[in-house]
């Protein structure tokens, strides 16, 4: 899960603890579960390959594009879109090398995501990684920035019997991906590294590059041809997960501090300007991704506890205190609301095992509104 | 849900009043499942104990309602009923024991010494499963009776360094009661009886004896003479005596029984058994009743059996369709007051057959490829008796099957969620599943694990795929209160939709299911070695780190010590608690009537309780 956090800092067990040191436990009275509250009829969606995440609407939301990994010979994982009238699914990427991070064009059959499978190694990386897990070995899950990360785009064919074609969108040395598209088809914004490539890094930055590349991610707006590409943060730290809002004025994503283990919520116009900061846990809040009422903020947040993400929802401006959403132990993230604002699909552990899949639910837009309302007003 | 129901209700109602032929689409549907249901937990089938009026009543109802849905008897067959034999019941049937002492005495003729004769259930009574013979020779006391495999690393063997050949061996009930925890879960182990029965005929015992020691449970009583649906013995008289008729066989030895037990529950495994200065006459008689039951068996044809290479062209869609009648037999859990009623079972497993009733409906318009076979199956709660005689004797090829599907206890759904249990029987299951339900819509909590305590298992071990649809226990769990009113049909009928597009995946696949063979749960914890009850409802559907429970027993020890529905007991007696399989195994080491500490997870707190065991009946 790229849009997910920083991998380093999940091997950096020191920090780790510091930092849970330092949060306050929940109080007790907010271990009383509210989940029904805002989630009726939840239920598993994906129940093939070890593991399944990051589910992205249709703009008519009768599908879902999501990342899985099922592909036979391929431990990584393969993009995939998802009828929700038929349950028929069918592969999006080319089914090697590795994907992430997909995202529909709205009103068409277009698909963005970024994939590896230009990489010459990546039909040998597959076969390592698959030797790797057959001795039984296992390692601290964290994600893999491989710099050959490129975004494409799907158009399927014209007959079933046509290939598709897959379009290059970015070609610079460093990990590009976490694309989504602007409400209106024109734009792609997305994360790229290419920082940490394009220039002379100082003794102490190529340091830091070989502990956490991820240090070097900032935000960049490009055409939907790949045109005019623009770098549109400039922070230290991990910058990603950018989405426009409903109406395509703000973007919003996740900015993490340098030490990778805080990050929160922001917004900002297209163009970079006018940067506000929604959240402040002081954890790791992120994913974040707008209802399309355009009223308020689903993100996800370990403030319970390290390994405890948990959804939370916040009004669009971030006044007021956000409220939280599910109650389930271990993973619960990566929220996206349906295009009519009824549904939520998220990624979850809860089902067991320490590997996520698609979770969806109806959600309750008036309950929130509700809860939202009631909420204390965030202290600054 | 009532407002729901009596929603429809007026609808039906509204529409026989206007005209017969509304369209379906514009009236509420009738449940395809209801009727079904309510006529096999009806009072009238008194419970559909296997062999009883009431089943046969019941396998005719659904012969009828399948031959209604289109389904045909198997090729070959005349009708749709499979019988099959079974045990109903066990007796003894007047076994005595006669002890002559061999002790050294001062009397000069030994031989004059009267014999001693016992007879009667609560002096002497044949284990269940023993031989019927007469045999007569020397006692030994082997201790506990105790062989523990050397795999297991423990080094526990009752009979090491003792002549048991051609001799008949005395054993204690259990397994030695002050070792360390540890210690006892092994030796539980190892404990049942019939256990115990084939280790003193491995070293060449003729005969075995069991008392329950002066130290243990119910002491020097007789044992009751359990159910055992075995057709078979186990290859050696075997009979329960009395704690008198124990010391009587004890007379004249160097140490009492109690003194023998004492030294024997430290657990040390260097104490030996010896020799006793008695040598027995006994003779051993139980009575079995063998009964017929009947499996309902039909099929569905398919089109694409004749196409050259298509392989296995059978699926088979099975339910049991019996339950437990007024409850006499050791697994009902009605308490004092319900005793002897009809437990209906309208969910455990009305609910499941009246799935597969309305799936071969469903089915019989639908494009099939290979045949589907419905499987209604009596015999399952003694044992899965019906599914065991079918795969024994199978009515078409084992080889000629590609896969098996479950449905039991499926009408009583909680929070949208339906368990699907053997997801690792095959690799296929995983997709199937997976488009099925995204229409279906079912919070679907998957397993990989085909082991489970209902008649899909009897086909794992022939080696073919399963799977097991259940919506998981609820309180009235083997009692006369599993009745059809609680039964959601709106969810029963969901689970037919749902159930009948996997079946019809499976049947139109190109190449059949693999069987993938899953390594079995290493714990071999069975209910044999349990003594107690807790009075907890374990939610078989949700995977958590601890036991959680669906709900408690009333007036169970559970719900004295204040546990609920939606505990996750993480913790018994000092065992911690990571699934189903630690609980049963902690279950074994629990005393009756000693209390225990009770560790749980309630809305992410840790609690403790005290919790007394209660005693099984």
């Amino acid at each position: 899960m790229t849009r997910n956090f920083s991998g380093a800092a999940r091997t950096l067990w020191v920090r780790v603890l510091v930092v849970a040191l330092a949060l306050t436990a929940a109080p007790a009275a907010q271990s009383i579960n509210h989940e029904s509250d805002f989630l009726s009829r939840i239920r598993r969606l994906t129940v093939e390959g070890r593991r399944a995440g990051e589910g992205y609407w249709s703009s008519d939301g009768k599908r879902l594009t999501f990342q899985s990994e099922r592909e036979p010979g391929n431990p990584f994982y393969q993009i995939y879109a998802l009828d929700l009238t038929t349950g028929d699914t069918k592969r999006i990427s080319p089914g090697y090398g590795k994907t992430t991070c997909s995202f529909f064009r709205p009103g068409t059959d277009e698909v963005e995501f970024a994939s590896t499978h230009h990489d010459s190694t990546s039909k040998k990386q597959q076969q390592d990684e698959l030797d790797f897990r057959a001795s039984g070995k296992t390692r601290r899950y964290s994600w893999d920035y491989d710099p050959e990360f490129d975004i494409y785009a799907y158009k399927p064919g014209a007959t079933s019997s046509v290939p598709p074609t897959y379009t290059r969108l970015t070609n610079a040395r460093g990990y590009d991906a976490e694309g989504s598209y602007s409400p209106d088809g024109q734009w792609i914004v997305f994360t790229s590294m290419r920082d940490a490539y394009n220039r002379t890094l100082s003794a102490e930055e190529q340091k830091q590059l070989e502990v956490d590349p991820s240090y070097f991610a900032e935000i960049y707006i490009m055409g939907a041809d790949g045109s005019g590409q623009k770098r549109l943060t400039s922070v230290a730290g991990y910058d990603g997960g950018p989405f426009f809002s409903p109406d395509g004025k703000r973007i919003i994503w996740r900015r993490f501090d340098t030490s990778g283990l805080i990050a929160n919520v922001f917004t900002m116009n297209p163009d970079g300007t006018d940067v506000r900061q929604i959240t402040d846990f002081g954890a790791m809040s992120w994913a974040p991704y707008i209802h399309p009422s355009g009223q308020y903020i689903l993100f996800a947040s370990n403030k319970l506890g390290f390994e405890n993400f948990e959804i939370y929802m916040v009004d669009i401006d971030g006044k007021k205190e956000p409220v939280r959403i599910t109650y389930a132990d271990g993973f619960d993230g990566l929220p996206v609301p349906s295009p009519d604002g009824r549904q939520l699909a998220w990624t979850s552990t809860r089902a067991g095992g320490s590997e996520g899949q698609i979770f969806l639910a109806q959600w309750n837009h008036e309950k929130a509104l509700e809860a939202l309302r009631a909420a204390p007003e965030r202290k600054r | 849900m009532k407002a729901k129901s009596i929603r429809i209700v007026a609808l039906l109602v509204l529409a026989g009043l206007t005209r017969p032929a509304l369209p379906t689409a514009q009236i509420a549907v009738a449940s395809r499942t209801r009727a079904a249901v309510e006529f096999l937990a009806s009072d009238r089938l008194e419970g559909r104990d296997t062999g009883s009026p009431g089943e046969r009543l019941a396998a005719d109802y659904i012969a009828m309602q399948l031959a209604r849905a289109g389904a045909k008897p198997l090729p070959g067959h005349r009708d749709m009923f499979m019988p099959f034999e079974f045990t109903a019941g066990t007796r003894d049937g007047g076994s005595t024991l006669t002890i002559h002492s061999t002790a050294e005495s001062r009397i000069p003729n030994p031989e004059s010494r009267p014999a001693q004769s016992f007879r009667g259930a609560e002096q002497v009574q044949a284990l269940s499963f023993s031989d019927d013979a007469a045999i007569n020779g020397p006692v030994v006391f082997a201790g506990y009776g105790l062989v523990v495999p050397e795999s297991q690393n423990l080094g526990y063997d009752s009979y090491a360094g003792l002549d048991v050949k051609d001799k008949i061996v005395l054993v204690l009930h259990y397994f030695p009661e002050d070792t360390d925890a540890k210690t006892k879960a092994a030796l539980a182990r190892y404990s049942d009886l019939r256990y115990k029965a084939l280790a003193a005929r491995q070293h060449g015992a003729k005969g075995l004896l069991v008392v329950t020691g002066p130290r243990s449970p119910n002491a020097g009583q007789t044992l009751r003479m359990t159910f055992d649906t075995a057709l078979s013995g186990s290859g050696i008289p075997a009979a329960t005596i009395s704690g008198a008729v124990a010391n009587a066989l004890f007379a004249g030895a160097s140490k009492s029984l109690a003194a023998a037990q004492e030294e024997l529950d430290s657990g040390n495994p260097h104490i030996a058994g010896f020799a006793l200065p008695s040598s027995v006459d006994l003779t051993t008689k139980v009575m079995r009743e063998k009964l017929t039951a009947r499996n309902v068996v039909a099929y569905l044809p398919g089109s694409g059996t004749r196409d050259s290479g298509f392989d296995r062209p059978w699926v088979i869609v099975g339910a049991h369709y019996d339950h437990l009648g007024h409850g006499t037999r050791g697994t009902s859990l009605a308490s004092k007051e319900e005793a002897g009623q009809i437990h209906h079972g309208a969910d455990d497993n009305a609910s499941g057959t009246a799935a597969v009733l309305a799936i071969a409906q469903a089915l019989a318009k639908r494009p099939l490829r290979r045949n589907i076979m419905f499987t209604l199956w009596s015999g399952e709660e003694i044992g899965l008796v019906g599914s065991n005689a079918f795969v024994t004797n199978p009515p078409v090829p084992l080889a000629k099957v590609a896969a098996y599907l479950n449905f039991d206890m499926v009408g009583r759904m909680q929070n949208n969620k339906l368990a699907a249990d053997g997801i690792g029987s095959s690799a296929i299951w995983p997709r199937i599943l997976e488009r099925a339900n995204v229409v279906a819509g079912f919070d679907l909590a998957v397993s990989p694990d085909p082991y489970q305590p209902t008649d899909s298992s009897s086909f794992n071990q022939s080696g073919l795929p399963t799977l097991f649809f259940t919506t998981g226990s609820h309180p009235d769990y083997h009692r006369p209160s599993d009745t059809a009113d609680k039964i959601d049909y709106e969810d029963l009928d969901r689970i037919v939709d749902f159930a009948a597009a996997v079946v019809q995946a499976v049947a139109n696949v190109d190449v059949a299911p693999e069987f993938t063979k899953v390594d079995p749960p290493q714990t071999g914890a069975t209910l044999a070695g349990v003594r107690v009850t807790t009075g907890t409802i374990p939610d078989y559907t949700t995977e958590a780190k601890g036991l959680l429970l669906a709900g408690v027993v009333g007036g169970g020890p559970a719900e004295k010590a204040g546990l609920m529905k939606g505990d996750v007991v993480v913790e018994i007696a000092g065992q911690s608690i990571t699934n189903i399989y630690d609980y049963t195994f902690a279950l074994e080491l629990l005393k009756a009537d000693t209390p225990v500490k009770v560790v749980f997870m309630r809305n992410g707190k840790r609690q403790e309780v005290q919790l007394t065991p209660a005693g099984r009946r």
